[in-house]
């Protein structure tokens, strides 16, 4: 089979270059520390920009599933400049301090919710040769980073010393630790399949073909759960019972204001990017190109489709799949999250294990 | 008239009153004797309280008490009244009918009458620290100046009861103890449709107990009335109910044409019917809308005000407002049907059968739904009759209490339709009442909307309206429940007393017997099911 | 395996059930908008009915005529204290005293739309009209005098 695909657009020796070039004119720790810094850069470019497409596509996306047009002002037509205008507000709003809170905490809470967002977005397979952070156990560290997020989440339940963002805590609490399990069980499964937790490896494993395919039923039915317990991860609706505005008006961020708050909100939409972009990692391929076996030239015109266009296309795709759940259902009751979890997930992922296991020792996936 | 003797039987005293309606004047000792002999009554037990209406006639306080036996819809009207204005007291009946409760209250907070071992006597609507008792006619209105501080509810409450040796003695209830989980749920909160607020003592998730607090939109509307001429009035009748404004403001009218004995003509009441209709089905749509958005379904919540809006379309093109509509007027109508009105009328009701279906799937089917409403928040149809939860809370119950099929008035005894029943009580079944009622209305509005007779909309009525002496009632079937209007009026142009029965104040009560060992999410869907408007409730 | 069987087609009927809600809303998400894009649309697509009740006016004719009568039926009919009808008594060519309209106050902040004071005019002097654009800054400006700069009353 022809592999020179995957070196189209390989930037890792371009990256090696530029690293070479670097340490030919100054110390090796300099090159590093400003690589380190660079890339630092980058990432929170991209996570903000990120989450403002994610936002204006959510607004829109729904919008359309409520007969309606959505944002169509500020900007031009299409409203483009929408979120820009709000972000730029949420940054001019005041910082309300609370009497009573848990100051340390109460300003701490934010930043570890976005730290365990950051790091895990950082994990992401991008292109091929662009992994930020690139370790042999890649996908343990991303459940094992975006697990200090419910640390976040109950930080601030706790430290508002309101009730409404308490109630809110400690449902989020329960329900994000549940659903981890359904994450650890299905992402296993894949591992399983993939012979490696290196992400990179997990992507590179999948060049002949997507795991979703290869792995038939059991990837199909594991993708499924992955889905589900994504979203719940992502504490998006149907899930988003930590915060149900109808019941707890905001749940825990119910008194944060300003930025503390927008770090919140980007936190989670960059929580559904990221959940999205591991089931994209996990099932779709990372960035690898849709390959039918047997039409060569299809094969080769989606070659030339550079990895990033595969991996966002792959992404937004699933973002726009949960977009769709979350705009259809209604919100469940924390028992029935509860139960679905412990009842059906659970049990279900477990199953999905095992028989990806049998599957792969008699060599049923491909 | 057997139901009046049975009451002479019991008290020999009783004068029987032809004023405006027959009524039962009974002294305070004998009237506790006949109300627990109705209530438990083998063949019709009148176990439905309508309403108890506060009056102040001078030289007394008392209140009039409406009663309804939910076996054989006979109704009977009981008045008891005392002469210590200094400190009233009349015996509760909140023992009898839970519904009590809470309208003792109101009365204690408007005319200053204690309800002897009531257990929870605190004001309803008005202030902790309000002086004086807005009601009575000798109230003086520069009592109480505009206070912004802060009212603090207390957690306790006082109860007034007779010593086995007849001397009255107070003691002291708590409403919530100390150590308990109180939430504030409103009077700013997404879901509690209005200005609500709703003390919740929380155990973990679970709801041990919901304190409504009203008040935050009471406008006086009751005590405005009674300087207002008649046609002043109905102008109220639309900002109490304001997804019931058509059925509010046909009862105020068919209450004052009663009175003053005013035929209105056939299209009037084919128009009428027909808007009443349509404002059920409009109410029906934003329940259906309110309900998936309180259960966090916002996309289903766009489908019902988008149909929503055709309905207020058509209200605009012939009434010339959309919510507030003032259409009814004494006598008929504001103004002829517009020409486009009955064909818009059924394309509406064709586009609405063919996109119900959409609402059913989206949310009706769906499992999340289905597993979150049903079996939640049951009230057995026991309970809603004592809570005098009427309407389609009631109906969910099994308690066919629809005001259209057992007194009907308007056209309801010409038209055919059906009396939408369930039997579990439970959240989905308030819920599909709803929704089948919709159907039931359009099905009311085509048997009428062809047959619209020819002839005036509204007959000539004399400028200055007066109501000849008496007490007069009138009721309706609103879009939750059962709304009447109460008159007691002394010869004058306005009203001595005017009081509407609240559809929403028993269902705001009800929530407590609902929600208790239930969840706090609970809460919220037994809320929204339950269908209360606050404007109404407050008045 | 009763439980059993009842676990799974609890599983799959509720799965079923989801689908159908998916299917809905993506029925809708393909369906034209229904919003109104207001104030773009206001020469285009909106639609304000004629008897929609948004502000009083008093009708004018060519001749800056008015059939005020200053009767103040419409300042007695409102239940909101919501007109002020000021007239004087003066004397006609015949010698004849008679109540002119000296100006007709209105409040629009306080209307309540009910259309009591246009039932009660006699002589269709006021109406409302679908001019639905009133808000202003100012509170002064609902304020507003509905007869016309040097209007008088029509002959008959």
């Amino acid at each position: 089979m022809n592999q020179s695909f995957l070196d189209y657009y390989n930037i890792a020796p371009l990256l090696a270059t530029i690293h070479e070039a670097m340490c030919s004119v100054m110390p090796e720790w300099l090159a590093m520390t400003l690589e380190g810094i660079v890339v630092g850069v980058i990432i929170i470019l991209m996570y903000a920009l990120l989450a403002i497409v994610l936002i204006y596509m959510e607004r829109k996306v729904c919008a359309a599933f409520q007969c309606r047009i959505g944002p169509n002002r500020v900007g031009g037509k299409g409203g483009l400049l929408q979120v820009f205008a709000d972000v730029l507000k949420i940054l001019t709003k005041e910082i309300i301090k609370l009497k009573k809170a848990d100051r340390l905490l109460y300003n701490l809470a934010p930043y570890l919710v976005i730290l365990a967002s950051i790091i895990t977005f950082s994990c992401l397979p991008w292109h091929n040769g662009a992994q930020i952070l690139h370790m042999n156990i890649g996908i343990f560290f991303v459940l094992a980073a975006s697990s200090i997020g419910i640390l976040g989440i109950l930080l601030a339940g706790w430290s508002s010393n309101s009730k409404y963002t308490l109630i809110g805590a400690v449902r989020s609490g329960a329900m994000i630790i549940s659903y981890e399990l359904s994450i650890g069980i299905t992402v296993l499964t894949m591992v399983v399949m993939s012979g490696t937790m290196d992400i990179h490896g997990i992507v590179m494993s999948q060049e002949n073909g997507w795991n979703i395919f290869k792995g038939h039923i059991p990837a199909i039915a594991a993708f499924i759960v992955y889905l589900i317990a994504g979203n719940a991860e992502a504490n998006r609706g149907p899930f988003d019972l930590a915060e149900a505005e109808q019941e707890l008006t905001a749940g825990y961020h119910t008194e944060y204001s300003g930025m503390h708050f927008g770090f919140f909100y980007l936190a989670e939409y960059l929580n559904l990017f990221i959940t999205s972009g591991i089931a994209t990692t996990l099932f779709l391929g990372g960035w690898m190109p849709f390959h039918i076996a047997g039409l060569d030239g299809f094969n080769a015109v989606m070659d030339y489709i550079p990895g990033i266009v595969w991996f966002l296309g792959k992404t937004f795709f699933v973002v726009f799949l949960l977009m769709w759940i979350r705009w259809t259902f209604p919100r469940l009751r924390i028992d029935q999250v509860l139960t679905l979890e412990w009842k059906y997930l659970m049990p279900l992922s477990l199953v999905i294990l095992v028989v990806m296991t049998v599957c792969k020792i008699y060599g049923l996936v491909f | 008239m057997e139901l009046i003797d049975k009451i002479l039987k019991i008290a020999p005293n009783a004068t029987v009153l032809d004023y405006g309606q027959r009524i039962v004047e009974l002294a305070p000792k004998d009237f506790r004797a006949v109300a627990e002999a109705l209530r438990s009554d083998k063949v019709a037990p009148m176990d439905y309280l309508r309403d108890i209406v506060g009056m102040d006639w001078g030289e007394t306080l008392g209140a009039l008490y409406y009663l309804e036996s939910s076996k054989d819809y006979s109704q009977v009207t009981l008045k008891t009244a005392t002469a210590d204005r200094e400190n009233p007291l009349l015996p509760t009946v909140c023992d009898l009918w839970k519904t009590a409760e809470i309208k003792e209250r109101e009365v204690y907070d408007f005319y200053g009458i204690r309800f002897l071992n009531h257990p929870d006597m605190r004001r309803l609507f008005l202030r902790e620290d309000w002086v004086g008792y807005p009601l009575r006619k000798d109230y003086d209105m520069n009592s109480n100046p505009l206070d912004l501080e802060s009212d603090v509810n207390a957690d306790t409450t006082e109860e007034v009861f007779l010593n086995p040796d007849g001397t009255v003695a107070e003691k002291e209830n708590t409403v919530f103890g100390k150590d308990e989980f109180v939430v504030n749920i409103g009077p700013q909160h997404p879901s509690t449709h209005g200005v609500l607020r709703m003390r919740t003592s929380l155990d973990g998730e679970m709801v041990r107990k919901v304190d409504p607090v009203l008040g935050y939109i009471h406008r006086g509307v009751e005590k405005m009335s009674e300087s207002l001429t008649y046609p002043q009035t109905l102008a109220m009748t639309d900002r109490l109910d304001y997804l019931s404004a058509h059925q509010s403001r046909h009862a105020l009218c068919m209450c004052i044409e009663k009175a003053a004995g005013i035929e209105i003509t056939e299209r009037a009441n084919y128009i009428r019917t027909i808007m009443d209709e349509l404002q059920r089905i409009d109410s029906h749509l934003l329940f259906y809308s309110c309900l998936v958005m309180d259960m966090g379904g916002l996309t289903p919540f766009f489908y019902g005000f988008r149909e929503r809006e055709m309905i207020l379309d058509i209200f605009e093109e012939t009434t010339g407002g959309r919510l507030i509509q003032n259409y009814n007027v004494i006598g008929g109508v504001q103004a002829d049907i517009h020409p486009t009105f009955q064909q818009k009328v059924k394309e509406f009701i064709k586009h609405l059968r063919a996109v119900i279906k959409d609402y059913h799937d989206i949310f009706t089917g769906n499992v999340i739904a289905t597993t979150r409403l049903k079996g939640v928040g049951v009230l057995t149809r026991d309970q809603v009759v004592s809570l005098g939860a009427t309407g389609g809370t009631g109906r969910a119950s099994g308690w066919a209490n629809d005001v259209r099929k057992h007194h009907p008035y308007a056209l309801y005894d010409k038209v055919d339709f059906k009396e939408v029943l369930y039997n579990d009580g439970d959240c989905f079944a308030r819920y599909m009442v709803r929704m089948d009622e919709i159907m039931e209305s359009c099905h009311i509005i085509e048997q009428l909307i062809d047959n619209i007779p020819e002839g005036d909309y509204k007959v000539k009525t004399k400028p200055i309206i007066k109501l000849p002496e008496g007490v007069y009632s009138a009721s309706v079937e609103a879009s939750r429940g059962e709304f009447c209007v109460f008159i007691e009026s002394h010869g004058d142009k306005s009203p001595y007393r005017l009081h509407y029965r609240s559809t929403g104040l028993p269902l705001v009560h009800t929530m407590d017997t609902a929600c208790r060992g239930q969840k706090f999410a609970d809460l919220i869907a037994i809320g929204a099911t339950l269908d209360f408007v606050l404007p109404d409730v407050d008045r | 395996m009763n439980s059993f069987s009842r676990y799974m087609k609890g599983f799959f009927s509720g799965l079923k059930s989801l689908l159908i809600g998916m299917r809905t809303s993506m029925k809708v998400f393909l369906q034209p908008k229904v919003t109104e894009q207001y104030p773009e649309n206001r020469h285009t697509t909106l639609h304000i009915p004629e008897r929609h009740r948004a502000k009083l006016v008093m009708l004018h004719d060519a001749e800056n005529h008015h059939h005020c009568i200053a009767c103040g039926l419409c300042q007695m009919a409102c239940p909101n204290g919501t007109i002020k009808v000021i007239s004087e008594m003066r004397e006609d060519e015949e010698g004849k005293k008679k109540k002119v309209l000296v100006k007709y106050e209105y409040n629009l902040g306080s209307c309540i739309f009910c259309q009591l004071c246009v039932n009660a005019c006699p002589h269709g002097a006021i109406e409302f009209t679908n001019d639905f654009e009133n808000a202003v800054y100012e509170k002064d400006k609902l304020l507003l005098t509905l007869n016309h700069e040097g209007s008088s009353l029509a002959k008959k």
